[in-house]
């Protein structure tokens, strides 16, 4: 036993010489207020986490590595397991206490999954610490959705959490509004990939389709499903006129779209509709079964981006002027609206964590105009909610192989 | 003194030894957390926060409990179970259940802990909830048993396989089952209340006695575990597993047995499945793939089937790899090296090598039960005696 107890001590001896001798995995140094970047870099998602870390990293040293008269650093926080390839709930607990027991940071850029998002804000509530994030589009986190939500995310009553970006329950709406009102489709059939945002997304669809006064028909794809035909065999059967895919193109979704087009034909013979799930994978661009397919992105696309120029194109411009290639997601380019939210933020603070807070949530509201935003657009924060006030919704149509912007919506 | 009696002598005073070595080492996590951290030097907390972060610590302990509920079932009575995350989803939807404002349409409250404002819902004590969590998981493990009592191998692999799919794909459409909602679906049920005790309030950010409490569960599993090896049932299980025809002709009655081991196996997921609820504040269908069961299989496999302590290192090893370990030795070797290489994409490389190499070289675990290590070296064995007796011919 003593000599377990002698291992012991030499264990915990080595371990301090370690700590002092080993580096963190951030850059941070002296006073350095820190940002956290909480993403998931395994697994599918793994790519556009790469991009949005290195957008946030250039909106970062664009601004000098500061904001106001506060230098800043980044720390990157991975909220995902190789074992589950995706974000994982006990990844994310762990992150929210490491961002709290981390205390020069003060304040969180993310999450990607809103899923995650559940488990991190009600902990950095009880912290008084600020997340905004860029690609959470689940409603409850912020509106009054589900039982006792949003409320449940905040138990210190006071809100924390904002985002740069339209929640599905606007995606959703305005995806049923183009199919009913515009496409005149009236019998739709509802997919969902039975995960929380395509759940989330499909309902709205279904929701707004039926308050219109069209017939909803609710399907769910499974992810390991080797064939859907069945499916489809029955939306045939139904008698309906449309297809919407509620869900991301990581779910199977090759396989979805090669069997809808052979059961029921191809997208100009028989309209579908998918959300910004599907945007951005070079896969489903190169696929011709997915031309003609129509989508929505929850913001400007980036192809949209960069043909507005400004300040977003120009930021397009030395992101791959830095990096070699442009952002593989637009929602990489939010991730550089929430920063620059963030730094604004901090600038407007006395440095900590409160302050930072209160610089979203109390005073003026913070606001990013046009001619600011790496995303062209300008918009500001409501403190009720912490969601945008503008909403610009983007209408794609696959043409040729590219993901064609057709329309801008705005609403506000 | 017997033979009998000093290999028993043995095993307890090795027992001793391990229990003593755990309760070390749960408690200078706990008092370096709780008392040396707060006023360390930054590089001291930075360096336990990135290598040993209580969550994770906490993290390991429900694996162990998992690991060990499992032991009960594979390790003991020898039933290959490939569904045992099953467990694991319904204790924490138990805890999403009785522990949350998620059953609106009641307003229980029975010694919980719910949060100003969202009082609807059932709030049971923490405490019991573990009692029924347990229960529950127990009458599933019944139902599961039920249609394996016949089968073995491969057929009884697949059956808890399909039961390790199904509880899940349940969980993940049960927003809607005849117009109720069972468990909120794929958006899973947050915002579980604190844990209360003695007045005192367990809170977010109360994380060494969250540590300390669930390390309290895994002990009592643990010595549920060794002293249920050790008595009638224990001794009914490994005959079964051994030879489960002269276990029969012996007077074990299988029907029965196979229902216990399957019952008390799992407890130990329910168990670990409410205190992770509680942990992470929730519960979410994700989480509950294949991908899981198999991990908790493996830490049973290359820990030692049998043995609880080999599967406490298995469990502790490998959830710790999977959690922070290998994330930090890849940013130690990116440091060194000034590469960007993402190591925890290498994981499932690593654990199959690691797999490998232990069915080569070490096929009974880290710490083999003494009567698996017997087994797995059958050959050996019989080819050593064979050498000696050819030996003892040749000189005479």
């Amino acid at each position: 036993m003593i000599k377990s107890i002698k291992i012991g001590a030499l264990a915990v001896a080595g371990a301090l010489a370690l700590a002092a001798c080993s580096g963190g995995s951030d850059s941070a140094g002296g006073d350095a207020l820190v940002v956290g970047t909480d993403l998931p870099i395994q697994g599918a998602s793994a790519d556009a986490s790469k991009s949005t870390n290195e957008v946030v990293a250039l909106v970062l040293e664009q601004a000098g590595g500061k904001a106001g008269d506060y230098t800043v650093t980044i720390k990157e926080y991975d909220d995902s397991t190789a074992a589950k390839g995706a974000w994982d709930d006990a990844a994310c607990a762990k992150n929210a206490q490491d961002h709290v027991a981390n205390t020069a940071e003060v304040a969180v850029m993310g999450t990607y999954n809103s899923g995650c998002a559940k488990i991190i804000i009600p902990v950095l509530n009880q912290a008084g610490m600020l997340m905004v994030s860029h690609a959470n589009t689940y409603p409850g986190l912020t509106v009054e959705w589900d039982k006792g939500e949003p409320g449940l995310y905040y138990p210190s009553g006071a809100r924390n959490y904002a985002r740069v970006i339209a929640h599905d329950g606007f995606q959703g709406t305005a995806a049923a509004q183009f199919i009913y009102n515009e496409q005149k489709k009236t019998h739709c059939a509802v997919m969902d990939d039975t995960q929380a945002y395509g759940k989330g997304i499909a309902d709205a669809v279904a929701i707004e389709f039926a308050r219109l006064g069209g017939t909803v028909d609710r399907y769910s794809w499974d992810v390991k499903q080797p064939s859907y035909t069945a499916t489809f065999e029955k939306i045939k059967a139904s008698g309906a006129d449309c297809v919407y895919f509620g869900g991301i193109f990581d779910n199977n979704g090759v396989q979805l779209v090669k069997d809808k087009t052979a059961v029921l034909g191809d997208n100009t013979k028989f309209f579908s509709m998918a959300p910004d799930g599907f945007s951005g994978y070079p896969v489903l661009r190169d696929m011709p079964e997915a031309e003609g397919l129509w989508m929505t992105f929850a913001g400007k696309s980036l192809d949209g981006i960069k043909k507005a120029g400004g300040v977003g194109g120009k930021f397009v411009e030395d992101y791959i002027a830095k990096y070699g290639a442009e952002p593989n997601s637009s929602y990489a380019m939010y991730g550089g609206v929430a920063m620059q939210v963030i730094l604004k933020a901090i600038a407007a603070s006395d440095g900590t964590r409160q302050g930072v807070l209160d610089a979203v949530f109390a005073g003026e509201p913070i606001c990013l105009t046009a001619e600011e935003s790496v995303s062209g657009m300008g918009f500001c924060l409501t403190q009720e909610t912490g969601d945008v006030d503008t909403v610009t919704m983007t209408l794609q149509q696959m043409t040729g192989g590219v993901e064609t912007d057709i329309k801008s919506i705005e609403i506000s | 003194m017997s033979n009998t009696s000093t290999a028993a002598h043995h095993a307890a005073s090795n027992n001793r030894k391990w229990a003593i070595g755990f309760t070390i080492a749960v408690l200078t996590v706990f008092i370096i957390n709780q008392f040396i951290l707060p006023s360390a030097p930054k590089q001291v907390v930075e360096f336990f926060n990135a290598w040993f972060s209580l969550t994770s610590m906490a993290e390991i302990m429900v694996w162990i409990l998992m690991a060990l509920g499992l032991n009960v079932i594979v390790g003991y009575a020898g039933l290959l179970d490939l569904g045992y995350v099953a467990f694991w989803a319904l204790g924490g939807y138990v805890a999403g259940w009785l522990m949350s404002p998620f059953l609106s349409q009641f307003q229980i409250n029975f010694f919980g802990n719910p949060r100003p404002g969202l009082e609807m819902g059932i709030h049971f004590s923490f405490f019991f909830v573990l009692i029924l969590g347990g229960v529950f998981t127990a009458i599933w493990g019944i139902i599961i048993g039920g249609p394996t009592l016949r089968l073995k191998s491969d057929y009884l692999a697949l059956v808890t396989l399909g039961f390790g799919e199904i509880i899940p794909q349940f969980m993940v459409n049960g927003g809607d089952v005849a117009g109720l909602n069972l468990t909120n679906g794929a958006q899973g049920i947050g915002g579980l209340d604190d844990i209360k005790f003695l007045g005192y309030t367990i809170g977010t950010f109360s994380l060494p006695e969250k540590f300390l409490m669930i390390s309290m569960l895994a002990g009592a599993m643990i010595f549920f575990s060794i002293r249920l090896r050790d008595g009638r049932l224990g001794r009914a299980w490994l005959a079964i597993r051994e030879d489960e025809l002269a276990a029969s002709m012996m007077g074990v009655p299988l029907w029965r047995t196979k229902f216990a081991s399957y019952a008390i196996g799992a407890v130990g997921g329910g168990i670990g499945g409410v205190a992770f609820a509680t942990l992470v504040g929730g519960v979410y269908a994700d989480r509950f793939n294949f991908v899981i069961s198999i991990i908790i299989l493996s830490m049973v496999v290359l820990g030692g089937m049998g043995n609880v302590w080999g599967v406490v290192v298995g469990a502790t090893v490998l959830a710790w790899v999977n959690s922070v370990g290998l994330v930090q030795f890849g940013v130690v070797i990116n440091n060194a090296l000034g590469t960007k290489i993402n190591f925890p994409s290498y994981q499932f490389l690593l654990f199959g090598l690691l797999l490998v190499l232990m069915m080569l070289f070490r096929r009974e675990g880290f710490i083999p039960e003494a009567r698996i290590r017997m087994v797995m070296n059958e050959e050996k064995l019989e080819d050593e005696e064979k050498i000696t007796d050819e030996t003892k011919i040749a000189s005479h």
